[in-house]
């Protein structure tokens, strides 16, 4: 017999057997019926650690220097999710045209400065790598050679892996409602980075143009030459943008941003 | 491990979360369209060469890929490790495992690990100390700006060591110890040159030279072929082996089980002097070795933890803490969680030896736990201690679990309320020591400080029987002061009482009591499940059917003739708890996709606030920058990322245990 007819017999069997308890409700459903969620217990001490282990991994992720953070995924704009087959779902991605540009975003402000840039691609010559098990292709890129800009610039020296600085996951409490024993503890850390660089590190520490002459200082000393190569570097595009031993303790974006204060004081 | 959909795009979101769009683009691309080489990977992804291979660098120092050299035309081909990318959401927990056993220094070394990859020893040290050269200075540096009202010098280290709680490795000579000890207990391998080769790759490679050495003209009859498995088996082994070369070199260091002691008693967690005690007895690695992490082991220990806590839930907090210790010492030697039976055919010796003495746990027990808490005392009469010390020699049979598992699913809902007062547990299942006890018996607890006390390789034997005579059969009493475990059907027990508790939440205890019957009786037929069920006819169809959506129980249709008329035709209702499980697995990666998902929703929505956050200027002083209704944004977006990695992590315990444990 065919499946059809298997699964109508079937039915029709079962309706028999049924129909004398059946009893017709000719009330409407309810249209939020009550439903019971099931609610996930609150977090162990242990899933507590778990999970911050995990988070704090992932935000060292995020500074090394092998995370690319650049997103070209664009979402929505009359596209669906679903997606049948590759040519769409490549689609997505890296669609950079004057229609996806975020018109508040766009126009440069002042503050931009401050957000870390984007990398599109992983800086790869800025660790040492264990070349032998790597595929022979892909050798050059591990050095930085892969690129238009190889021929122009390569790093000398020795290489070393650097370990990551973000040692602490940080909460929104602590955040924003430090104890006092807390405040005290970020003060002697801001006076042991102060310490440590010797560099200007005013608006970290929360001070304001009152210290300016620290860093009129320091920037004397340097002198300008400088501050322009650093900003070549920068423009690069795989280039030395990113260096996780200056991210906090104010490279050259601090310095950067001294001149540029600087520089503006002076046209006025 | 076969990758389903699922499971593929939870391991792409996983990458893109970690390391990027660009490696988790390649990642999804290579788990779709298997195995292919650069030129092709161009064609399915519309990326440039360039581009790929940055992102190729970066899978492949983080272990997810696999990939040939052709040897004439020089191009490699890449597969993806799903496992490996699976695992990455298991790194809360490896570190979290590692802290607590191994102490700070040592998750602080595994961290660096995970997240460099594959590592050169010599690389790491260098970074190591790089760290230590710049905090000593900075230490120095406040130091000098404080010595008018600090101590005066010869504190150094405990003053430096106060002022930055986070350089948590303070030489490199601790830092080599702690590698030794981490590649001793297997955690980190040593990469060699097979180590990117797929299985099937070294397995086709291993048969084709056992094949041109042994057996030119192919394997003639019964006997060659099953020596050509071994031979197989054994170059499997030889390959799989060159990973623990370090271990084997450390291994052959004479003073290797004395500084096992000192690891396993506890000379974790004070490291300041098991700094000194091991420096001079650890050999300076090999600077060129290339190490990384040993998921495989890692899993083992992580099982060890589950059924502790398992114990914990069943039995009570000092048993299970008798347990762990048992189990630390028996899964030494074991480096997987289950065997490859293409490799491990005749590995049951070679592991070693398979069992633990009584005399070994009681050395590696901490003196300050009080061993005769909980444990029940009953009259030594009551006791028929010739069943209670039974010894089983042979690991069981392959034997049907479905009793084992009746009994126990029953436990398994109400046995969180037996923990607190196990008196009722142990009249209930007439337990061990206690023999053929009535339920009318008094079982006193043993007050340490009234009655008069066992000694402790008693009071351990009391623990150890009392794991081995529960239903779970947590160990095995193999020899007069032998105990081993038998992992295989523990874990299965483990895994019904998982299901059935899913089975039990999903369709109410009415599902779960049709499961089973259904898996005491095997095929049952329709019209006889009301009378065995008790229950009415209409009752049982409706809640049968609901379960067959949900895929715990099938039916099966029997024609009585030829014609297969379907009103004279039997339909037999089973249950095939491998089925649930499989299919539950596939729900378990849905539903931590859907995690990934919603997080990736929330941080659209707060986009504004993240990138607030994440501002050089803002860094370090939120407080004074950002407004109060931005701080509530931000908080409640922590909290919903906590919980939801929290999830998935919940989750992840339910698919350790269905498919690696």
């Amino acid at each position: 017999m065919s499946r059809g007819g298997r699964g109508g017999g079937r039915g029709g069997r079962g309706g028999g057997g049924v129909a004398a308890d059946i009893v017709f409700d000719g009330k409407p459903s309810e249209l939020f019926p009550k439903y019971d969620v099931p609610l996930a217990p609150s977090l162990s001490k242990k899933d507590e650690r778990q999970v911050s282990f995990f988070l704090l991994f992932r935000e060292q992720c995020h500074d090394g220097p092998l995370y690319t953070q650049a997103r070209t995924w664009t979402q929505g704009l009359g596209k669906t999710q679903r997606t049948y087959g590759q040519d769409q779902i490549n689609s997505r991605y890296g669609q950079t045209s004057k229609a996806t540009v975020d018109p508040f975003l766009a126009v440069p402000t002042y503050s931009q400065k401050f957000i870390q840039p984007e990398r599109t691609l992983p800086d790869l010559e800025s660790r040492p790598f264990a070349k032998e098990f790597f595929p022979p292709e892909l050798h050059a890129t591990l050095d930085g050679d892969d690129g238009p800009s190889a021929n122009k610039r390569r790093r000398t020296g020795p290489k070393s892996l650097a370990l990551s600085h973000i040692t602490a996951l940080r909460t929104a409490e602590e955040l924003f409602l430090p104890e006092a024993q807390q405040s005290y503890d970020k003060a002697l850390q801001v006076l042991d980075t102060v310490e440590k660089n010797g560099d200007d590190l005013g608006f970290l520490s929360g001070e304001d143009d009152d210290d300016d002459w620290v860093k009129h200082r320091d920037e004397d000393d340097d002198g300008d030459g400088n501050v322009e190569e650093d900003n070549d570097e920068y423009d690069d595009e795989s280039g030395d943008d990113y260096n996780a031993e200056q991210y906090f303790s104010g490279g050259d974006d601090d310095d950067d941003y001294g001149d540029d204060d600087d520089g503006g004081a002076g046209e006025f | 491990m076969s990758v389903t959909k699922y499971l593929a795009e939870l391991c792409s979101l996983l990458i893109d979360d970690l390391y990027g769009e660009l490696p988790s683009r390649i990642f999804a691309a290579l788990l779709l369209r298997g195995r292919s080489s650069l030129p092709e990977l161009c064609h399915y992804t519309s990326m440039s060469p360039r581009q790929l291979r940055h992102g190729l660098a970066v899978l492949h120092q983080h272990n997810l890929l696999f990939y040939q050299v052709d040897s004439y035309s020089e191009v490699a081909m890449y597969e993806a490790n799903a496992e490996h990318a699976y695992n990455l959401i298991r790194a809360g927990k490896i570190l979290e495992m590692i802290d607590t056993s191994f102490g700070a220094p040592a998750k602080d070394v595994m961290q660096s690990l995970l997240l460099s990859g594959q590592t050169r020893i010599g690389d790491l040290v260098a970074a190591y100390q790089d760290k230590i050269e710049r905090a000593n200075k900075a230490a120095k540096a406040v130091k000098d700006e404080t010595s008018e009202w600090d101590e005066p010098s010869g504190t150094t280290e405990t003053h430096h060591a106060e002022k930055r709680p986070d350089l948590v490795v303070k030489s490199t000579n601790q830092l080599n110890a702690v590698i030794c000890r981490l590649v001793e207990a297997e955690l980190l391998d040593v990469v060699h040159s097979k180590s990117f080769q797929t299985p099937f790759d070294i397995y086709k490679a291993v048969e084709k030279e056992v094949m041109d050495t042994h057996f030119p003209g192919g394997p003639r009859g019964g006997k060659a072929k099953v020596e050509l498995q071994q031979k197989i088996a054994e170059g499997l082994r030889k390959v799989r082996d060159e990973s623990k070369s370090l271990k084997r070199k450390l291994d052959q260091n004479g003073t290797q089980a004395k500084r096992r002691k000192l690891l396993f008693s506890g000379g974790s967690s004070n490291g300041v002097k098991d700094e000194h005690e091991e420096a001079d007895s650890d050999p300076v690695l090999d600077s060129k070795q290339v190490i990384r992490i040993n998921y495989e082991k890692c899993l083992v220990d992580l099982r060890n933890r589950r059924l502790v806590q398992f114990a914990t839930d069943t039995i009570g907090p000092i048993t299970a803490y008798v347990y762990g210790v048992f189990l630390g010492l028996l899964t030494k030697r074991v480096s997987r969680c289950r065997l490859d039976p293409k490799i491990d055919i005749s590995e049951d010796d070679s592991q070693g030896r398979g069992y633990v003495t009584t005399d070994e746990i009681l050395d590696s027990l901490k003196t300050s736990v009080d061993l005769s808490l909980g444990l029940g005392k009953a009259q030594r009469t009551e006791i028929s201690s010739k069943a209670a010390e039974k010894i089983l020699e042979d690991p069981p049979k392959k034997r049907k679990f479905i009793e084992e598992a009746e009994v126990d699913g029953n436990a398994s809902s109400d046995e969180s309320d037996d923990e607190g007062g196990s008196d009722t547990e142990h009249s209930d299942s007439d337990h061990d020591h206690k023999g053929p006890a009535t339920n009318g018996t008094k079982v006193k607890f043993a007050d340490s400080a009234k009655e008069q006390r066992l000694d402790r390789p008693a009071l351990l034997r009391q623990h150890l029987l009392l794991l081995a005579e529960s239903t779970q059969r947590f160990v095995r009493h193999c020899g007069h002061n032998d105990w081993t475990v038998d992992f295989v059907p523990l874990m299965q027990t483990m895994r019904e009482s998982e299901l059935d508790v899913v089975i039990e939440r999903t369709s109410g205890r009415e599902g779960l009591r049709l499961v089973r019957i259904l898996r005491s009786k095997g095929k049952l037929d329709e019209k006889a499940l009301p009378n065995v069920a008790l229950m009415r006819k209409a009752e049982i169809q409706q809640k049968m059917l609901e379960m067959q959506t949900a895929g715990f129980v099938d039916i099966q249709e029997v024609p009585r003739d030829n014609k297969a008329d379907v009103k004279k035709s039997f339909f037999l209702w089973f249950c095939d708890s491998d089925k649930a499980l499989r299919r539950m697995l596939d729900n378990s990666y849905k539903t931590m996709l859907r995690c990934i998902q919603v997080l990736e929703v929330l941080r659209q929505k707060d986009k504004d606030v993240l990138m607030l956050t994440k501002r050089s200027d803002v860094r370090g002083k939120e407080k004074d920058v950002m407004e109060k209704v931005y701080y509530d944004r931000y908080s409640r977006f922590l909290a919903n990322e906590k919980k939801l990695f929290a999830q998935i992590m919940r989750i992840d315990d339910l698919v350790s245990l269905i498919r690696d444990y």
